[in-house]
């Protein structure tokens, strides 16, 4: 179908096909839509397969499968790893990981019958775009509505002279061939915190370094407590409290400048300071799109722009910037735009961190539920309690459960193995408007780690009755 | 244990591509059986061994490095001059070999090692100087490519730069051997032994690569670089080459221009690089050729 133009005309089009764009596609065909899907890369997925999420939790279980290994030989294994190991031979299974992630994509699109096509987006107007694709063809489209979730990318500071040879970013260290024997992580947010746990596990001298006083700043002081513990307990160290003065590859290493003087050596070093959206090429100003003053695509609550009929989804609206809650939002977004029944955002959206150990969160913290409800107790079941966790050999975790003062469940926060699985628990029961006695009065398997929220049930409805009787 | 790459994913000794002037076939017979089984491959110098090993011990340092160095003045000597290149050198000139690993960085000078060895050994043939001369200065331009290619994929950096300077490595070798065949079988034109070169020198470079002991992918890439897609599981290590390669061709063929590079490759679109990729790659041409030089 054309335009008056000669452009071709779709009622949808989506741009990116990560997870806000793959799910708003997806949403919008289910809803009788033409749906056209452009992607600057050849397969579906986005960063997320490409170079994101997929690459790095799939290294990260390699070496979250020897931290655990080593756990539970008792020394009776020796799992030292080599010299030099090749990062290539713990990511072996990428290559089957994501193929199969590509496939799944590929034929829910195929299925949905949306349009693809390969190439770069540039707005002309509010509704038309062209497109260029990698064979040097252009082509122009138009459509009732466009949805851009065309993701993020790793931020380079100005200080920090990426050369995706000595200085890496997020992106780049997974091409790593072997494990540097130190490496220097910038940083302290997710990202930082992931990759430098995770070569930690793996035998590199890590140094952690930040303007901040602690790593995940914005977390459950408790939890990020339990998380430096463990992130020492493998060798990793944290200078706090530093800021970056700057980084220069001295011809050996690379040297890392702090501000209050002194400086970090280390073999590598990982940029992760952040990610800025994916708008370069875009001018998102010919469709009079406004952006924020961190550099993101504006919205509003149903996530539309400035543009009546362009709505944007995913890292490109900044945070929470997680794959999870993009696909909530290229959903909503599409349904928003079509006139169809939306649901806000779901108010308890778990968010996963995994480093290792992992770390998971949902709902209010401590210090948020004394401010909202005058008061909480907390419930807290350490692993150790925990028979499954012995039999795992993994007993470092801890589960933490806020409640109100009317035994209403208020939040969760959990670190240890599987805990960006065990917080769904907590985040039906919130949903769900579940009091403390859910959790005691019913039964959960044995041996499991669900188990722990029985015990932290426990403990916060012992110091509830205690409040009763004071 | 790394991701196993077999050789016989398919490096036919048999010409894969078909190249130019057919050779006759006795002597198409006696070339394929030599490179197959009986020419002697060259082996790594004894200090290019040592330095290659050294930069993959976790525990050796720039001492260790250094000590090596000094025991083989020629290489020595060589690692010094490149330092002292306007592609190192700073203000301050280098002086000792000390300074010169310092300065480029011990995977640098494993690099330089390697270099000097395929200079010394390999690319050198009595009479075809100038021919083998055109491979070497060829191969430098690739690595440097290569290491432009992969830092714009954000893929590793000094593995496309190795995977590039060796991937013609078989081109003299065969030359070699080809000329012995004209000795005894039949007189070969130039046109037949640049037949013989291009299509033996992808199995013949990856036999080599194998015998160096050196990376699964790099032998795929070299094994592949023309035909990238049977690379796999390193289709991308081979395609960096590839597009290397043809920007080497490109960048040391006089009077071309930008226009005139095949920027809709397939290579180009399967590595997924745009129009403006390929013309900040293009803009790296003198940049590039200057730093091979330095390596000559």
């Amino acid at each position: 179908m054309t335009n008056d133009h000669g452009d071709a005309h779709f009622d949808v089009l989506v741009l990116g096909s990560g997870p806000a764009g793959h799910k708003a596609a997806v949403q919008a065909a289910k809803a009788g839509k033409r749906v056209l899907l452009v992607d600057r890369e050849a397969t579906a997925g986005g960063e997320c397969v490409q170079r994101g999420t997929i690459p790095s939790k799939t290294l990260r279980e390699s070496a979250a499968y020897l931290a655990g290994l080593r756990a539970r030989s008792e020394d009776m294994l020796d799992l030292a790893l080599p010299p030099q190991m090749k990062v290539a031979s713990l990511m072996r299974r990428l290559r089957d990981v994501r193929g199969a992630h590509e496939r799944y994509l590929s034929a829910q699109l195929s299925r949905n019958h949306i349009t693809r096509w390969h190439g770069k987006a540039r707005f002309l107007s509010s509704e038309r775009v062209e497109v260029s694709m990698p064979d040097r063809t252009k082509r122009t489209v138009s459509a009732e509505f466009v949805v851009v979730a065309t993701g993020s990318r790793p931020r380079k500071p100005d200080n920090v002279p990426v050369d995706h040879e000595h200085v890496l970013d997020s992106d780049s260290i997974l091409s790593l061939i072997y494990l540097p024997a130190s490496l220097t992580v910038l940083g302290s947010g997710v990202i930082a915190c992931e990759f430098a746990s995770l070569f930690a596990a793996l035998g590199v001298r890590v140094t952690m370094v930040d303007a901040s006083p602690r790593p995940l700043a914005f977390l459950d002081p408790e939890l990020t407590a339990h998380f430096s513990k463990a992130y020492e307990r493998a060798g990793g160290k944290f200078l706090a409290g530093n800021k970056i003065e700057s980084v220069e590859w001295d011809g050996r290493e690379v040297v890392t400048h702090l501000a209050g003087g002194g400086e970090v050596r280390s073999e590598k070093c990982l940029c992760a300071q952040g990610r800025i959206a994916n708008v370069a090429g875009l001018d998102v100003q010919a469709a009079g799109i406004t952006m924020t003053t961190r550099g993101h695509i504006q919205v509003d609550a149903n996530l539309r722009t400035s543009a009546a009929n362009i709505y944007a989804a995913g890292d490109v609206i900044g945070p929470p910037a997680l794959a999870a809650t993009a696909i909530d939002q290229g959903r909503r977004a599409v349904r928003h735009a079509l006139g169809l029944a939306t649901s806000v955002q779901g108010e308890f959206v778990p968010s996963g961190i995994y480093t290792i150990p992992e770390i998971a969160s949902v709902g209010l913290d401590e210090a948020q539920a004394i401010a909202a409800h005058g008061g909480a107790v907390v419930g807290r079941a350490r692993y150790e309690e925990l028979a499954r966790a012995h039999i795992n050999g993994q007993t470092d975790g801890m589960l933490k459960l806020i409640a109100g003062l009317d035994g209403r469940l208020l939040g969760a926060h959990a670190i240890g193995e599987h805990a960006t699985e065990l917080v769904h628990v907590a985040q039906m029961a919130l949903i769900g408007g579940l009091t403390l006695d859910a959790f005691v009065d019913n039964v959960f398997n044995f041996p499991t780690l669900a188990e722990a929220y029985r015990v932290a049930a426990l403990d916060a409805a012992a110091q509830l009755a205690q409040r009763v009787a004071a | 244990m790394g991701v196993s790459w077999d050789e016989n994913n398919g490096v036919p000794m048999s010409p894969s591509l078909d190249h130019g002037v057919a050779l006759p076939p006795e002597v198409r017979t006696w070339l394929e059986a030599q490179l197959e089984r009986e020419v002697d491959l060259p082996m790594l110098p004894e200090s290019a061994a040592r330095v290659v090993a050294l930069c993959d011990d976790d525990d050796a340092d720039a001492r260790d490095l250094e000590a090596v160095l000094e025991r083989d003045p020629s290489l020595a000597a060589y690692v010094l001059k490149v330092a002292n290149s306007s592609v190192y050198a700073s203000t301050e000139p280098i002086s000792s070999l000390q300074q010169a690993v310092s300065r480029m960085g011990m995977a640098t000078v494993r690099n330089l090692a390697l270099t000097a060895s395929l200079h010394g050994r390999v690319f050198d043939v009595p009479g075809h100087s100038k021919l083998v001369a055109d491979v070497w200065i060829h191969c430098a331009v690739t690595a440097m490519f290569a290491r432009e290619v992969a830092r714009k994929l954000r893929r590793n950096v000094e593995a496309a730069f190795l995977c590039g300077l060796i991937h013609d490595v078989g081109r003299p070798i065969v030359l070699q051997t080809a000329l012995r065949a004209a000795r005894t079988h039949a007189t070969l034109t130039q046109e037949q032994l640049a037949t013989a070169m291009d299509a033996y020198h992808e199995s013949v470079g990856a036999r080599l690569v194998g015998v160096w002991g050196l990376a699964d992918w790099t032998a795929a890439a070299v094994a592949h670089h023309h035909e990238p897609d049977r690379a796999a599981p390193y289709e991308t290590e081979a395609r960096i080459t590839r597009l290397a390669d043809l920007l080497a061709h490109w960048a040391l063929t006089p009077g071309s221009g930008p226009e005139d590079f095949p920027v809709t490759d397939a290579v180009v679109i399967d590595l997924n690089l745009y129009a403006e990729d390929m013309e900040e790659l293009l803009d790296l041409r003198e940049h590039v050729i200057l730093a091979a030089e330095a390596l000559q």
